[in-house]
């Protein structure tokens, strides 16, 4: 009985915490920022946004071959398979540089983000 | 090469890691004949690996923007509950070892809950699997002369991985019984602490939590965007700038695991269960 609690207990907090999360990323309607992925680069390489408040990057991936677009900072993995286009909402941020890469194709796909 | 030799290595070695720890858990308390709970719970994790790269390339709106968000949230915590249970359990044998070790695995094997290192094994290689496929899927796409170097150092991360794991499973025969669990153990709840901390940095990225700043910086020491760093962040959780909920999730796991597996000793020992008093005095 008692090794079988621990996974109930965690099961039941993840439940909580994606409810939470399923609800809260439909909630507020901030500005969308286009990016394309071509050639394995991104366009623009360089993203400005401002500070303090939360965005939408619009990532369209124009390759015929999937790229992961990871920042380690601002902890996002997202997968987007060749042709597609898909929406990453990403938190406000605080006034500073924040690097990104296509982790597929990490010598050619950098850019960064910048809040000021 | 050598970039997509990283990539496919640091995502597989992970699951070569889980599955060699559990083969020889296994192995260890003479159970070889369960070998195919975890054989088929990583093939069915490379299964589900592949429907759920083929999966991404159908999604499209709102269900491609979180979708894979979400079962990636709910892989890293279900990991994180496995793992704690895998653990456990190994400590339960560890301190059975100094009593009656034989009975404690007879016990374990007539309630059949050894069935459930078969899910360790699934969701060890799933939890990277989908993203590693797509990867190789991409690079297979792109075969030419300059893509071929790719796709052999891809498939040459995944051999090295899996010449790891099996190294794992090499040595784990190797180390006494006692100290087998004890290592295992504790090296399950680093990964599971940082997994744990890697969900709720997730979470925080995803909106579910509020965003905090980071509590330090130590990327001028190790950098997680680095290969070594980049290693250590999926094997125990390694953050160059870590957030408050990542540092308390790691810090909180650790603690409630440490009181959990390593100190009932003494007076709360008494009270459990039979089967725990008997062991120490058998």
């Amino acid at each position: 009985m008692r090794q079988v609690t621990p996974i109930f207990a965690v099961g039941a907090l993840a439940g909580l915490v994606i409810g939470a999360l399923a609800a809260g990323a439909f909630a507020a309607d901030p500005p969308e920022i286009a990016i394309t992925i071509e050639k394995n680069r991104f366009q623009p390489e360089e993203i400005r946004v401002k500070a303090g408040q939360p965005f939408v990057l619009v990532v369209t991936n124009k390759d015929a071959t999937p790229e992961e677009f990871e920042s380690k900072e601002l902890r996002i993995e997202k997968v987007i398979p060749g042709g597609k286009t898909l929406k990453i909402r990403v938190r406000a941020l605080k006034a500073g540089s924040y690097p990104f890469v296509g982790d597929f194709h990490q010598a050619t796909a950098k850019g960064r983000i910048v809040a000021e | 090469m050598g970039a997509t030799f990283v990539v496919t290595l640091r995502e597989a070695f992970e699951a070569a890691l889980l599955l060699g720890i559990v083969y020889s858990y296994l192995d260890r308390v003479g159970a070889r004949a369960q070998y195919r709970w975890v054989t088929l719970g990583g093939a069915l994790g490379l299964v589900a690996s592949v429907l759920g790269g083929v999966a991404v390339w159908f999604l499209s709106g709102p269900l491609l923007d979180l979708g894979p968000d979400l079962v990636a949230a709910a892989v890293i915590f279900v990991a994180v509950a496995l793992l704690t249970w895998h653990s456990w359990w190994m400590r339960q044998h560890a301190r059975a070892v100094t009593g009656d070790v034989q009975r404690r695995l007879d016990e374990a094997r007539a309630t059949q809950r050894l069935w459930i290192v078969g899910l360790v094994a699934f969701t060890g290689v799933f939890r990277e699997g989908a993203e590693t496929v797509l990867f190789l899927w991409g690079l297979m796409s792109q075969v030419s002369v300059s893509g071929f170097g790719g796709l052999a150092g891809g498939v040459l991360g995944i051999g090295t991985a899996a010449a790891l794991g099996w190294a794992i499973f090499r040595g784990g025969r190797r180390l006494s019984l006692p100290r087998f669990f004890n290592v295992t153990s504790v090296l399950l709840m680093l990964v599971a602490a940082g997994l744990c901390s890697t969900g709720f940095g997730k979470l925080q990225a995803l909106g579910a939590l509020p965003a905090t700043d980071p509590l330090w910086d130590s990327s001028w020491l190790l950098n997680d965007g680095g290969v070594i760093g980049g290693f250590l962040g999926g094997l125990v959780g390694y953050r160059a700038r870590p957030t408050v909920f990542e540092v308390g999730a790691y810090g909180a796991y650790l603690i409630a695991a440490t009181l959990v597996f390593f100190a009932r000793r003494g007076p709360a020992d008494q009270a459990p269960d039979a089967s725990e008093r008997e062991a120490h005095v058998g």
